[in-house]
């Protein structure tokens, strides 16, 4: 290739907004909020397999919660006739995410999945990315948490423990998609089929209200619900192109 | 100029700035040991505890994860812009009541930022990598993200730091040359060093006039880019409230008219206690006064409009934010705000208040108080409430986190009660042009002259 | 043998007429030393050439075009793809850009006043410890005894205080 071409691709490259031609995968959850009954069973499970601290009750009054995953409530109506609405809020991976051009050491970025990843060894902990995200969902280690045991027998040893000033979220557990990766290619090289990878609040949903998914993949259980007449995302209009889809709650 | 029945002459600025140097008593030595130690008890010591313990020991949470350290550190950054920007331009200007105090004005500049700078060190997560900000070589080929409006301001902010340290060094080579022939020992050594051999000869002085003016006018943009930077680590995210094209005029404004308070503090300060009552007169606090009043009426103006365009946005979300800012938990401070920076000032119309020491001080501080009000204000008013109702929180600063607000102003005096020890803290030679040429002395024969 | 004789003066106007007179004399340029800078001075001894704006507009060259290098090549070593953006953007890439015209439009300018003014003075130079404080002083160079007594009788003739032998200049 001539000096003049090679330039020419590669300005292009880096000129595309977004920088990937297409994606390997393209990780997508859906929450069917019609199914969601608020019992925070993913809550606990994510805890549990992402080694999020417990703060502990001063910490938690003060207002300090690590929650990856937190079910919103919402309230409508007055007693007697009042309604509860659950929304379950996760990092949404946006494609366009605000957090992302915000850390000045690149301690976050959009990865080949679609994923927006965070690396804990470089960040430096100025929480500008929580500032910029409009979900809200990225949460700073205020102080070196420890477990109590016997609860340090139940970490992890696919996730790294967060120590103090590292800002952590929802990684749509990265460890386990890695692993279903690994197993795919070592059986013949194939993709990953549709439900091999369930992060492990979807896994633990009594209800099902959660599916985990590739939606490139177009017989996946996402990309249907994506084409769900009540599929919407959450604060749409702010054009953050987010990768998690709610299926409205139909009132009966 | 100066009064006329005073008739001051070079001898007499030049004796008064050397023996501000040279002379020091026991209650200079008193205010610095004070200030020394307040800076140790109320800013390292509780910052070495949250060094230790983590950023806990501040009162952010979960939404709110900014507070008073991002705060003060924009209120310190604002704090530098009046200082040397004031002095760039009123030296492309020529004006002739700039004189006796931009030294001085600089020199708060420059501390304000260093302040600032620490300040970085105190907000972030793990200072001990805050290296990383920096474009440096490294095994990992890492590099800082050139696209994050924080890196915008390490560049803007070491740029301006830069600058104004070697704008203040260039103006005061002549003065450095002028105190090195009157100091002995160890400050004999210093100013020698630091005056380079300047003898005065007019091939330096046009060197330094055009050296000079040269860097006013490139200090002059950078100085508005500064703050327009700063600004935009609040204005480029997408949180009601802050993300507005306002912000960047709203923070260089608001910079600049804190930092004019600054400016007739530290003057009446330098004026009663360091003896330069015969330089910085009424005329300057005057001149001050007026521009303190026109900025005032800026800041007033643009905040008038924020309050407008959130309201007629009609957009859930902006009006949240205003509501909460007007009329939720912090609305006293808000409208301490008002009292303080929009209304107190209207008082220096009267030029009577304007020329008149005391009442002008209590005013600088005053104001300097609500523009601090406010930018603490942008901050914990505005991440609390965002998009999602269900994750609104509440923001309350800690006891760490004041303590360290408080020393934060120590660390400031106590780096300026150095620098009037060992800068000229006003300037020898641009007074002395304002003054007449000293008077003729009666002839006596000299030795080594023809009789 | 050469020496320099320094006359001092108590006002500036004197002193410039002078060091005008010794020009039109023949005398090498005078030096004229001073508390503040003197007016007048090019109208009486001639235009200065000043190189300081070249290296002004240089020095913002040269950081403004190592500034967005910096921003791109760095961008391009490792690309983080960060909010959709691009890689190479220009908005964001043109603000460090601008900064470190700034800076280096700053820094070579010092460089240029240390180099034009011939500071920082290494070796000691001829030097009259009154013209910091009040007095303004004309420094010439003569070459014979017939030179410094004409040097002598320009000084006296504009009002000179005091006229002063500095010895061999070096």
């Amino acid at each position: 290739m001539s000096l003049f071409s090679r330039f020419m691709d590669g300005w292009r490259k880096y000129r595309k907004p977004g920088y990937y031609d297409e994606f390997d995968y393209h990780w997508t959850m859906t929450v069917d909020l019609d199914s969601c009954t608020g019992c925070e069973a993913c809550m606990t499970a994510c805890q549990a397999e992402n080694n999020i601290p417990l703060v502990g009750e001063e910490e938690l009054a003060k207002g300090r919660e690590i929650q990856w995953i937190r079910i919103e409530r919402y309230w409508e109506g007055e007693y007697p006739n009042a309604k509860l609405n659950f929304m379950p809020m996760m990092c949404q991976h946006c494609d366009a995410a605000p957090c992302e051009t915000v850390c000045p050491v690149s301690a976050t970025y959009h990865n080949q999945d679609g994923l927006n990843t965070q690396i804990y060894n470089r960040c430096i902990g100025t929480r500008s990315c929580a500032v910029y995200c409009p979900y809200e969902v990225r949460y700073f280690n205020y102080y070196n948490h420890h477990w109590d045991s016997p609860l340090d027998q139940q970490l992890n040893p696919d996730v790294s423990v967060r120590g103090k000033g590292v800002m952590e979220k929802c990684t749509f557990c990265i460890q386990r998609i890695r692993d279903a990766k690994d197993l795919a290619k070592d059986d013949d090289r194939r993709r990953v089929r549709d439900g091999e990878v369930q992060p492990a609040c979807v896994q633990s949903c009594p209800t099902k209200a959660l599916t985990f998914g590739d939606r490139k993949d177009t017989e996946s259980q996402v990309y249907q619900s994506m084409n769900n007449p009540r599929a919407y995302k959450v604060l749409d209009e702010l054009n953050t192109d987010s990768s998690v889809v709610y299926l409205k709650k139909v009132d009966a | 100029m100066e009064a006329e029945n005073n008739k001051l002459g070079y001898t007499d600025i030049h004796e008064d700035v050397v023996r501000s140097i040279v002379v020091t008593g026991p209650k200079y030595y008193a205010t610095l040991a004070t200030a020394g130690g307040l800076a140790l008890v109320c800013f390292f010591f509780p910052w070495f505890y949250q060094l230790y313990y983590g950023i806990g020991a501040a009162g952010m949470n979960h939404p709110g994860v900014w507070g008073t350290y991002l705060a003060s550190f924009i209120f310190w950054i604002g704090l530098s812009h009046s200082g040397t920007l004031l002095s760039c331009v009123l030296h492309l200007t020529n004006s002739s009541w700039r004189k006796a105090m931009y030294r001085s004005a600089e020199a708060m500049t420059l501390f304000s930022l260093v302040v600032a700078a620490t300040y970085v060190f105190v907000h972030v997560g793990r200072p001990w990598f805050a290296h990383w900000t920096f474009p440096y070589p490294n095994q990992w080929e890492l590099w800082p993200n050139f696209r994050s409006p924080l890196l915008f301001d390490v560049m803007a902010i070491a740029t301006y730091l830069t600058g104004s340290t070697i704008f203040i060094y260039m103006g005061s080579i002549p003065d450095f040359a002028a105190v090195r022939d009157r100091t002995v020992g160890w400050r004999n050594t210093m100013y020698s060093l630091l005056s380079l051999g300047w003898r005065g000869t007019d091939t330096e002085w046009h060197r330094l006039h055009w050296a000079y003016t040269f860097l006013a006018v490139l200090i002059i943009p950078l100085a508005v880019s500064v703050h327009s930077i700063v600004s935009w680590d609040f204005a480029m995210s997408i949180v009601p409230g802050l993300h507005q094209t306002i912000f960047a005029p709203y923070f260089v404004v608001g910079a600049i008219y804190s930092g004019t308070a600054g400016i007739v503090t530290v003057m009446f300060v330098l004026r009663k206690y360091m003896g330069f009552e015969q330089y910085i007169t009424k005329l300057h606090f005057d001149n001050l006064g007026k521009l303190l009043l026109v900025l005032s009426l800026l800041w007033t103006y643009i905040n008038a409009i924020e309050l407008f365009t959130g309201w007629y946005s009609g957009t859930s979300d902006e009006y949240e934010q205003l509501s909460f800012k007007l009329f939720g938990f912090y609305a006293p401070l808000y409208w301490e705000m008002i009292l303080f920076c929009a209304v107190a000032p209207l008082l220096m119309i009267s030029k009577r208040f304007r020329t008149s020491f005391v009442p002008m001080l209590i005013l600088s501080i005053a104001i300097n108080i609500g523009m601090y009000t406010e930018r603490f204000l942008i901050v914990a008013t505005s991440l609390p409430r965002q998009y999602l109702p269900d994750a609104w929180g509440f923001y309350a600063p800690s006891l760490v986190e004041l303590s360290i607000m408080v020393g934060s102003f120590a660390v400031f005096t106590t780096l300026f009660l150095i620098f009037v020890k060992i800068f000229p803290s006003v300037s020898m030679y641009e007074v002395k042009e304002t003054m007449e040429t000293p008077k003729l002395k009666p002839a006596i024969p000299q030795a080594g002259s023809p009789a | 043998m050469t020496t320099c004789v320094v006359g001092l003066f108590h006002d500036p106007q004197s002193a410039l007429a002078a060091a005008g007179e010794l020009k039109n004399a023949g005398f090498e340029t005078p030096e004229l030393m001073s508390p503040v800078p003197i007016e007048g001075v090019e109208e009486v001894l001639g235009k200065k050439k000043s190189i300081i704006k070249n290296f002004t507009f240089f020095g913002g060259l040269i950081g403004g075009i190592s500034g967005f290098t910096l921003a791109s090549v760095t961008a391009i070593l490792y690309p983080h793809p960060v909010g959709g953006r691009p890689i190479i953007t220009i908005p964001p890439y043109l603000i460090i850009t601008y900064e470190l015209t700034i800076l280096f439009g700053i820094l070579f300018t010092v460089l240029g006043f240390f180099i034009s003014s011939r500071l920082p003075a290494i070796r000691n130079r001829m030097y009259v410890p009154e013209a910091a404080v009040d007095k303004f002083a004309v420094a010439v160079t003569c070459e014979n005894s017939e030179h410094r007594s004409r040097a002598d009788a320009i000084f006296n003739g504009a009002g000179a205080e005091q006229i002063r032998d500095m010895g061999e200049e070096d």
